[in-house]
């Protein structure tokens, strides 16, 4: 079953409060006219939300298990302290996408805004296009991929984890190193492009990992 | 400024070799400059200590460590700026680069509590009420307004956020336990829940809650921090109400510091970070780039919790008036602020000793605050900060807070000496430590009974003074039960001078 939720001048409380009800139905969701909504989908556990068009910030906070696809761009801090599940958006992200994320997979198809996948601990984070600053700041875990070009400061005081970038960064953080893919990393990235639709080829990207698990008090 | 005769010099016989082998040594002999000390018959004696300078050339050199150079008059009158532990905090910094870090909270002289008095009824005010015959209102509600399921404290007294990691998981059990012995509130701090946190603080030892053990059952807060340590939805439903932490009294303007020494396999999973890798928390939310994007934290948390369970907000000591006011307007139910004698498991000295604004100073401007804003009382306002018993709770309440947090006197009610070492992960009392041969020493329920005895100890002595002042409820407390000492505590707090009995010119101005 699929419903359609209209949020035109509709509140958060009011809109959630439909949405978990279409949820526990079983049903397919799609939500229209939500862009003035921030912390839309928070903390679901399941179901398949759809979002026509642009969405507030906040989309998909703590998400422990729900797949939210936006047709459109997200704004700040998308898919947030997510634990699992997924969040596909076909558009860019705003700042700070995919921050503080525990599990789960986000896929941002166009560019991605600075501090993007900022203290990530385990989710794995596609972004089809180019990122901003600071990304990847001291990641704790997981996998980022970024398929076009990264700005200042790359996986500054980056703890664990593996960035994958496809073009350039214009400067790379703290604890920093660059390393060769190996032959598990390329089959994991054509894994990811073959599921993302991503036409590129694995061998021309780069990898980069910790130089220390422990670079702050000696 | 003494000069001679400004130290104690004490030669240790048992331990000086020369002693018991005359002859042996004299190195202190030969190294002091002043002749401290001289050879008699073969034998070491001090036989000028008066001509001793505090330069302890004599403690370098002993091979014995035989030798204790100790000011003779409190340091601060002696030798103040350069006390011995300036000294040696200096060569600290020279020999290793590193500034210091410790544990537990700001040392030293500042204004305080001690400089403010309770005012008892006579005649010129109602009567004092019998605190052995009847009875005085202590019950605090958060969240009558806005959430399905408010809190409701039986004591005006809750346990602040103390992480686990920071204290270990017998300490978090403890303080769970109390929190349901006493009807009062824990607080996860931000390190994850710990699995029986949630059932223990309500009183059950099970998950299904079905088997009581404690009454009458109190309640838990989750932390929504900077790290986001251990955070999910599961995480945020866990508690009781969620606070939100922007900043904390012994370390403002910085995030939580966890060192790796504490930082175990059990704590590595729980924040998800690798084994002996320092978890230092952002000073700031990534998250969070304006204050309109920490409304919308507010609003996106009463939506997990399915509006039902309370917001909270921990500011730390900065522009109380401000921050309180910015605090409410964001919608929360209750306020924390932490004045910057607050406790820490860690933190850099310089910013503990010297970064903040104490607690006596921050209540009065949030109090106005929320007067402004005509939420006083409405949403509740928890002093925290170097709380230590029931006098300074009465003088914070009477200040206008709606609750205090004991932290430090917590971990001390529970056996903690308040050495400043929890930063090391070496409690020998296990309260601080995550080494499991000194956690052992902590068994959580009678470490949960010496709390519970402290927390009923403090909440008679608040009820003690609420009526000794003419008071059956601690709603109705005011700065008129209270007056400051000095000048300088009655123009921080804006309380009435005793003798002077009014308050200082420059509030009358003020308020005028």
């Amino acid at each position: 079953m699929s419903r359609v939720l209209n949020a035109r001048g509709q509140d958060l409380r009011t809109v959630s409060r439909e949405l978990k009800r279409f949820i526990e139905e079983e049903s397919a969701v799609t939500i229209k006219n939500a862009s003035h909504l921030h912390g839309l989908c928070a903390g679901l556990k399941g179901g398949e939300i759809t979002i026509e068009g642009d969405t507030g910030d906040y989309l998909g906070v703590l998400n422990d298990g729900s797949t939210i696809k936006v047709r459109g761009n997200a704004g700040k801090y998308v898919a947030d302290n997510l634990t699992r599940g997924v969040v596909l958006v076909e558009g860019d992200a705003d700042y700070g996408a995919a921050q503080y994320c525990y599990g789960g997979t986000v896929f941002i198809r166009g560019n991605a805004g600075d501090f993007t996948a900022t203290m990530n601990k385990g989710a794995t984070i596609v972004i089809g296009q180019d990122v901003g600053d600071e990304v990847a700041t001291y990641m704790l875990g997981g996998d980022l991929i970024i398929v076009g070009n990264a700005g200042l400061n790359l996986g500054n005081y980056l703890i664990r984890g593996n960035i994958y970038i496809g073009g350039q960064w214009a400067s790379l953080g703290h604890n920093c190193k660059q390393e060769g893919l190996t032959p598990e990393d390329i089959t994991k990235l054509e894994g990811y492009f073959a599921q993302y639709e991503i036409a590129i080829e694995p061998k021309q990207f780069k990898k980069i990992t910790p130089q220390s698990a422990k670079p702050f008090y000696k | 400024m003494a000069i001679v005769g400004a130290f104690c010099v004490t030669l240790h016989n048992d331990r000086c070799i020369n002693s018991r082998m005359p002859g042996k040594c004299a190195t202190c002999v030969e190294v002091c400059p002043y002749e401290v000390y001289a050879i008699d018959e073969g034998e070491v004696v001090v036989q000028n200590f008066n001509a001793c300078v505090g330069c302890r050339i004599c403690v370098e050199f002993c091979p014995y460590n035989a030798i204790r150079i100790n000011p003779a008059e409190p340091e601060h009158l002696s030798r103040y700026l350069w006390t011995f532990a300036q000294v040696e905090e200096i060569h600290y910094k020279s020999l290793t680069g590193q500034y210091l870090l410790r544990g537990l909270g700001t040392m030293g002289p500042l204004p305080h509590f001690d400089n403010i008095v309770v005012v008892p009824s006579q005649l010129a005010s109602p009567p004092p009420k019998d605190k052995y015959r009847e009875e005085c209102k202590m019950e605090v509600v958060i969240g009558e307004k806005r959430a399905k399921n408010p809190i409701r404290l039986r004591l005006p007294i809750i346990f602040p956020a103390m992480s686990f990691g920071a204290l270990s998981r017998e300490a978090k059990l403890a303080l769970a336990i109390c929190a349901a012995r006493t009807g009062i509130a824990t607080n996860t701090g931000e390190g994850g829940v710990v699995e029986e946190e949630p059932y223990y603080s309500k009183g059950f030892l099970d998950k299904e809650m079905t088997r009581r053990k404690w009454s009458p059952g109190g309640y838990l807060i989750v932390q929504w921090s900077t790290g986001r340590w251990g955070v999910s939805a599961d995480y945020v439903n866990a508690g009781d109400g969620v606070e939100i932490k922007i900043g904390q009294g012994a370390k403002p303007g910085m995030g939580g510091h966890l060192l790796g020494a504490k930082v175990t396999e059990e704590i590595a999973k729980v924040r998800g970070i690798p084994v002996g890798s320092d978890a230092l928390s952002p000073c700031r939310y990534y998250d969070a780039l304006t204050f309109e994007d920490v409304k919308k934290q507010v609003e996106f948390l009463r939506d997990v919790t399915n509006y039902e369970k309370p917001i909270w907000m921990k500011l730390g000591p900065s522009r109380p008036y401000e921050d309180v006011r910015m605090a409410a307007l964001a919608g929360v139910d209750a306020i924390s602020i932490d004045g910057m004698a607050g406790g820490t498991g860690a933190s850099p000295d310089v910013v503990t000793q010297g970064v903040g604004i104490p607690t006596i100073a921050c209540i009065p401007p949030a109090v106005r605050a929320l007067n402004d804003l005509g939420l006083h009382r409405k949403v509740k306002l928890f002093a925290l900060g170097g709380i230590r018993g029931g006098l300074d709770a009465f003088k914070a309440l009477a200040l206008g807070a709606d609750g205090v947090g004991f932290g430090t006197a917590a971990e001390i009610a529970m056996g903690c000496r308040a050495c400043m070492a929890c930063h090391k992960g070496g409690c020998p009392y296990g309260i601080t430590s995550q080494d499991p041969k000194l956690r052992a020493r902590l068994d959580p329920e009678a470490a949960a009974e010496r709390l519970t005895n402290f927390i009923h100890a403090t909440a008679e002595e608040i009820k003690m003074l609420a009526m000794l002042s003419g008071h059956d409820d601690i709603k109705e407390l005011s700065e008129e039960d209270l007056r400051a000492l000095d000048i300088n505590t009655a123009a921080i707090t804006g309380l009435k001078l005793v003798g002077y009995e009014r308050r200082l010119p420059l509030w009358e101005q003020h308020e005028s």
